[in-house]
């Protein structure tokens, strides 16, 4: 544990200007990960549209743990561990569907959905009639709670209430889940694995908009030259440490659909709502566009694209990117399928955008790992000492791109891993 | 089973073989001239489900496991954008295919199914693709092709492709290359 330490205390700068990639490739400190990150911050399970019906479940993951989500005949939304009680057998093998009951096919222990063992072969004559059911339900989740359709878990039983974790990311999250009254729904999901460090993967997410000029370079205007001045960048903003978002103020004279480069009936759309959202969320925060963001440590969000996903990490050297689509319940069909369309040529495993990204994580992943390169300090220094705030948006404001987000982003993993309750 | 159309099969046999050689020598200006301007060009995503009730076994179930209506592809193209695809591959800063990727696709079990009325022809086939940019960025995978080809001029014109792949969560960083 203290050589943990040490090593967290030499491979992040106090101010998380540099860091050294040992935090990426080390086996003991990914170890700690998984009890100090993924077993005591809240983590997205989902959302609440994949339950539809009494009896529907998903399969999913809290950092390497496997899940169920359920949702219970009374219509409760609860999270186990995927695994029998009895002798720990995987319980449930399918991704998703509806179920009464559950029955593990090692000795045919059977549980509700709302995780109570309803029974067990030979209970009376094997057993006595002895075996407690009320003790031996499924593991749940300690802690699940939901913020506007979508679904966290927490390992934690004496973890802080989400709300409060999310603190004024909730306010930035309300323009994409608050904005209509029908909420939002979660499409997908794309499942592809990526041979990176799941900080490689979320840290381009929190904050790094720096990227998009040069890794993005196939998809932006051409000729090269033709954009030479510095593309216009969103304003970083750490609305907690750990989280963040980047978010293009739209000035007046623009439509938030001319921002969004969205076709007529997409922007049609945009019009027809303006003014609920308006309505719901005032006159500031309809003007902003958030572009990329994440909620610490591994929710991900692309909401130009219309793209949520979660980072699982397997391993220090692997992860596993589930990537959705979200979009308003109430929009149209016709709209939903052109931003789904508009998303998947973007972002996921075939995305233009996201095949790049990956061929970048992956790279900083497989070449620090050696002694010499692990050593050597990477630079989160955009930025630094220039940080301020904007009227009306809460939280700490990078005024151009900046690695605020990123230096957030690790200072909060230096917190979490280093402290002993969170 | 219904008789054999031999020069029908050799014919399909052969345009898979130089769809799949024009693929792997990246040529791609070539391939994109065997695709019709109408195409729709989708890989589902895929799940393990339930495969129903006892007794309903056989029926429909690998459509049970695809792209349903709440869900997304992972690639759902038409022609505008399938040539921006290429677009990208060519467009010196696709660094997911910089260097590209050293590609083999094997098509095989090409079995020609229902003629259209206008005379399009649905065709199903395997798929094997491996791609490898060094010892360290080697990936394979298996799909099936169900396609259905136009017939003009001579020669066949891939009018809708899915891409049925054999994996629920896709191996190999990424799908950069076209199936």
């Amino acid at each position: 544990m203290n050589a943990c330490v040490d090593l967290i205390e030499r491979s992040v700068a106090p101010d998380a200007s540099w860091i050294r990639p040992d935090i990426f490739a080390d086996e003991a400190l990914y170890g700690l990960e998984q009890e100090r990150i993924f077993g005591r911050c809240w983590l997205l399970l989902g959302h609440e549209s994949q339950l539809p019906e009494p009896g529907s479940f998903f399969r999913t993951h809290m950092g390497e743990e496997p899940i169920l989500v359920t949702r219970t005949l009374e219509g409760e939304v609860r999270a186990f561990l995927n695994l029998c009680r009895h002798r720990g057998a995987q319980l449930c093998h399918e991704d998703r569907g509806v179920a009464k009951s559950f029955n593990c096919r090692y000795h045919g222990w059977a549980y509700a959905c709302d995780g109570k063992l309803l029974a067990a072969p030979g209970e009376k004559q094997l057993y006595y009639g002895e075996l407690d059911k009320e003790e031996w339900g499924l593991v749940r989740v300690a802690r699940v709670e939901s913020y506007k359709g979508l679904v966290f878990g927490n390992f934690d039983p004496d973890a802080e209430p989400l709300a409060d974790y999310l603190g004024n990311m909730a306010w930035y999250l309300d323009i994409l889940l608050d904005r209509r009254a029908g909420g939002t729904e979660l499409l997908g999901v794309q499942r592809w694995r990526i041979p990176a460090n799941w900080k490689v993967v979320a840290e381009n997410h929190v904050g790094d908009e720096y990227h998009v000029g040069f890794t993005h370079g196939s998809q932006l205007p051409r000729p090269i030259e033709s954009r030479a001045a510095p593309i216009p960048m969103a304003r970083e903003i750490r609305p907690e440490l750990g989280h963040g978002i980047g978010v293009d103020v739209i000035p007046e004279d623009i439509s938030p659909g001319e921002r969004g480069g969205f076709d007529e009936e997409v922007n049609e759309y945009l019009r027809s709502i303006a003014g609920e959202m308006r309505e719901r969320l005032g006159e500031m925060r309809p003007r902003l566009f958030p572009i990329h963001g994440l909620v610490f440590p591994t929710l991900g969000m692309i909401p130009i694209l219309n793209s949520i996903r979660v980072i699982h990490p397997i391993g220090p050297g692997e992860v596993e990117l589930w990537s959705y689509c979200m979009v308003d319940r109430d929009a149209p069909q016709r709209v939903k399928d052109i931003l789904v369309q508009r998303s998947i040529a973007a972002f996921g495993p075939a995305g233009a955008f996201e095949q790049d990204d990956s061929a970048n994580w992956t790279g900083v992943t497989r070449n620090t790992v050696g002694h010499q390169a692990r050593k050597h300090r990477l630079n989160l220094s955009m930025g630094l000492g220039h940080e301020g705030e904007v009227a009306g948006l809460p939280g700490e404001v990078g005024l151009t791109a900046s690695d605020i987000n990123q230096r957030g982003f690790y200072l909060r993993w230096v917190r979490e891993m280093t402290g002993e309750s969170a | 089973m219904m008789p054999v159309d031999a020069q029908l099969l050799a014919d399909l046999q052969l345009w898979y073989a130089r769809e799949a050689r024009l693929l792997d020598e990246r040529r791609y200006d070539l391939w994109l001239e065997t695709v019709d301007e109408g195409i729709r060009y989708q890989v589902p995503t895929r799940y393990l489900t339930a495969q129903g009730d006892v007794g309903d076994f056989g029926a429909w179930t690998v459509e049970r496991e695809l792209t349903q209506a709440a869900d997304v592809f992972l690639i759902d193209d038409d022609y505008a954008g399938i040539r921006t695809r290429i677009e990208r591959l060519q467009s010196g800063m696709a660094w997911a295919e910089m260097p590209p990727s050293i590609t083999r696709r094997i098509v095989g079990n090409v079995e020609p199914g229902e003629v259209h009325e206008d005379d399009g022809i649905e065709v199903f086939s395997a798929l094997m693709a491996f791609k490898s940019r060094g010892p360290r960025e080697r990936s394979f995978l298996t799909a099936q092709r169900r396609d259905l080809l136009g017939r003009g001029d001579g020669d066949f014109r891939l009018r809708r492709r899915t891409v049925i792949i054999d994996d629920t969560v896709l191996m190999g960083e990424n799908l950069s290359i076209i199936l």
